[in-house]
């Protein structure tokens, strides 16, 4: 997969570098192996911050909204999972699981939570 | 990865199940035999009689019992006899002062003196004389606290195997494109062919099923798995969410008042009884038993609902007045009520126990079928390089010790209860190490010889071990099937059959393992129907 | 009446199974099947199932009612799928039609 760099004489050594580094990423043992990081701490984190963010957002009985945000939150993790094994890349696996479990946190601590 | 989101689910599928298949076939089949728990745990107990005593007399010797034996504790819990479990149980809390601190060196018992617990036959009133087990609870609570290792820990290690089940079932269902088409399809006797369709029938079958048990075995843990919506919205007082959440009567928080006799409890009962318009009483609870504001709870028994919420009433007991209803459930507790309600099933009579049971005996076949399904697909690729590779034979000793060896293990579990001495110490805890060295011994010798050969030996022993259970209870006691078929006694003539009935498929799996033969390549085929279109003309040509 | 609602399972998921391509070849009676359009097999098919969770939640209600039903198809299904099917093709159609007839008999007793 990897051009041959030492051919091009033209390129400054640093981007030699860069591109040896990122090529050690693009290994398929890396990439299942963010993923799976993705899918079960990234899920885990995304599960949690639906059900802080349900429990404090529901309207109606405290007690009911956070079991509502426990049921929700289990499937919020399996789905998590399979985003981050179908996705076209690790990052986008990542992305797609951290940015949703930041904006949901941020908004739980905005309704209340943590405050 | 570069590849289709097929693909993909399809590789998903294949590491979630193949990670933790034999933790799940563990759990998988303790939790089916815990259908039939209480029955195991009948049949474990043989000395126990059979008892027809009304709910009220029962009521009044569980009372009596308690007064004479838990009389300071600050709650009663008393299980009255159904269908299923002819005796009463109890358990009780102590109050503080009686707790005793752990003794240095002695075996910490759970809870630490603070609960007391007894099994009492309705008939007599007295604690049940009969040989120490564990009974069908054992396979109950392996299922969800495994053994030898700290309950929490292995709630989160199950909870983790639960999850990675249910990534599974999702992926398996998007992976399976002809799920209708192939709805039907098993073609035995053609390898990996047979094995694929055995998977994906027995998934599809009953997969409403796999799905339901699967999600509600996490609800009904998920408090602990996922408690940080609680933490947030009651951070001071987490005791108020689980009195709010899980409905029922609020908790009692007053102090044990002036000693004074109570009303009679089948007055009690018998005014619930009332309110109810003729339902059941499944049970009750006592808070501060024999003080002047002593409490009872009483909990119906219906069997027309899946929710494990059941109505309760609460009265005064010293004076027999109603005090409160339980509160109708909020939408979010009623679904999480169930949710559990399905994953337990107490709802379910004999027939769809049944069923029940055989949807758990599919889903053990089903992960039982992955993980093998695995190994037969990965042996070609090793057959080239002309050995195998690490990966695979242990896939296959893991295989071959789980699938074969857990059964084995549960009838060890039985013998032991047949033919350990009644009055042994730790017998109950003896009867389990029967399991797990039995298991061990199976998985031991699985890695040892991870052959064919080994995959017969195990199933024709859990066959024997699973057949000639019924004979070591003909031996060993007088609840045999000599006795139990003639006077009726379904459950326990129903376990001795249904130990049969295992046992013949057991060995009609070892004697197919034994008796297989690998599949002839094309080339040999050729060559066979030559020779024998060859024999036939010179048979002609003779005659 | 579980009885019933198992047989109509039984013989909807046989109507279901006939409505694929793979299945009529073995069984007895092909010429009979061969005559009915397929998709016709299928409504057929469906309707069964339909009535047996009419059953079902008639004789146990709403909540346990479709307990049932899915049970009595999972049953159904294993059965046929891995018991009739392979090993005892030409049993098929006449279980179908004597199943529910014993589970209708059962009411009746």
């Amino acid at each position: 997969m990897d051009r041959p760099f030492a051919t091009e004489s033209r390129i400054h050594p640093s981007a030699h570098r860069r591109a040896r580094f990122a090529a050690h990423f693009a290994r398929p043992g890396w990439t299942v192996f963010a993923r799976s990081m993705a899918a079960m701490f990234g899920g885990y984190a995304l599960a949690s911050s639906t059900a802080v963010f349900l429990a404090v957002a529901l309207p109606g009985a405290r007690g009911q909204a956070v079991l509502t945000g426990m049921l929700v939150a289990i499937v919020v993790a399996a789905c998590a999972a399979l985003w981050a094994f179908a996705t076209r890349s690790a990052l986008r696996a990542w992305l797609g699981i951290a940015v949703p479990a930041l904006l949901l946190a941020a908004a739980a601590h905005a309704l209340g939570a943590w405050s | 990865m570069k590849q289709g989101f097929r693909q993909s689910m399809a590789w998903l599928h294949t590491w979630t199940g193949l990670l933790v298949g034999w933790l799940l076939l563990l759990i998988f089949m303790a939790g089916t035999a815990s259908y039939y728990r209480e029955e195991i745990s009948r049949w474990m107990r043989p000395e126990l009689p059979a008892s027809q005593v009304s709910a009220d007399v029962a009521a009044q010797r569980a009372v009596a019992f308690l007064q004479a034996n838990a009389a300071h504790a600050e709650t009663w819990f008393v299980t009255l006899p159904d269908a299923r479990n002819p005796a009463i149980r109890l358990f009780w809390r102590n109050p503080d002062s009686m707790v005793k601190p752990p003794v240095e060196g002695e075996r910490r018992r759970r809870g630490g003196g603070r609960f007391g617990e007894a099994t009492v036959d309705p008939n007599t009133g007295n604690a049940l004389e009969a040989r120490q087990t564990r009974g069908g609870d054992f396979f109950y609570r392996l299922h969800f606290d495994l053994h030898y290792l700290p309950v929490m820990w292995a709630r989160y290690l199950v909870g983790f195997c639960a999850m990675f089940m249910l990534v599974a079932i999702i992926t398996g269902v998007i992976t399976h494109k002809k799920i209708f088409k192939d709805f039907f399809t098993f073609r035995p006797e053609k390898g990996l062919r047979s094995w694929l369709d055995f998977h994906n029938v027995s998934a599809v079958m009953a997969l409403p099923y796999h799905a339901m048990i699967t999600y509600t075995g996490i609800v009904t843990l998920m408090v602990m798995y996922m408690p940080w919506g609680m933490k947030a919205a009651y951070p001071q007082d987490e005791n108020a969410f689980f009195s709010e959440a899980f409905g029922g009567l609020p908790e009692i928080t007053t102090e044990a008042g002036q000693r004074m006799p109570s009303a009679p409890v089948q007055r009690l009962l018998d005014s619930a009884r009332l309110q109810w318009n003729g339902a059941d009483v499944a049970g009750f609870s006592v808070v501060h038993p024999g003080a002047d504001n002593a409490v009872i709870d009483i909990r119906q028994r219906d069997g027309r609902r899946l929710s494990s919420e059941t109505p309760a009433l609460r009265y005064d007991m010293v004076r027999g007045t109603l005090l409160q209803h339980s509160p109708e459930a909020g939408a979010a507790t009623a679904t999480r009520g169930v949710m559990y309600g399905l994953h337990l099933a107490h709802f379910a009579d004999w027939g769809l126990r049944a069923l029940f049971f055989l949807s758990g005996l599919v889903g053990c076949l089903m992960v039982a079928s992955g993980v093998v399904l695995w190994a037969v697909k990965e042996r070609p690729k090793h057959a080239r390089q002309g050995r195998i590779g690490f990966g695979l034979r242990l896939v296959d000793a893991l295989n071959i010790g789980t699938v074969a060896g857990l059964p084995i293990a549960f009838a060890a579990y039985f013998w032991g209860n047949r033919l350990l001495p009644v009055g042994l110490q730790a017998r109950a805890e003896m009867e389990v190490s029967v399991f797990f060295y039995t298991w061990a011994a199976a998985l031991v010798a699985a890695f040892v010889w991870p052959r064919r050969a080994m995959w017969a030996v195990q199933l024709y022993a859990g066959a024997a071990m699973f057949a000639l259970l019924p004979v070591v209870n003909a031996l060993t006691t007088s609840a045999h099937l000599g006795i139990t078929l003639r006077t009726g006694d379904w459950v326990l003539a129903g376990f001795d059959l249904a130990m049969l009935a295992f046992g013949a498929m057991l060995a009609l799996c070892a004697w197919r393992m034994q008796h297989w033969q690998p599949p002839l390549s094309a080339a040999e085929k050729k060559k066979r129907a030559a020779a024998m279109a060859h024999a036939a003309k010179t048979a002609e040509a003779g005659a | 009446m579980m009885l019933l609602a198992l047989g109509l399972c039984f013989s909807a998921f046989v109507a279901l199974s006939l409505a694929t391509e793979k299945h009529p070849v073995a069984m007895q009676g092909r010429a009979l099947i061969a005559r009915v359009d397929r998709s016709a097999w299928r409504w057929v098919g469906w309707a069964l199932l339909a009535v047996a969770f009419a059953l079902s939640v008639s004789a146990r209600g709403w909540a346990l009612g479709p307990v049932l039903w899915l049970g009595a198809m999972t049953l159904a299904g294993i059965g046929l799928a891995f018991g009739l099917y392979p090993y005892r093709p030409r049993w098929i159609v006449p279980a179908a039609c004597l199943v529910p007839l014993l589970g209708a008999a059962g009411l009746l007793l």
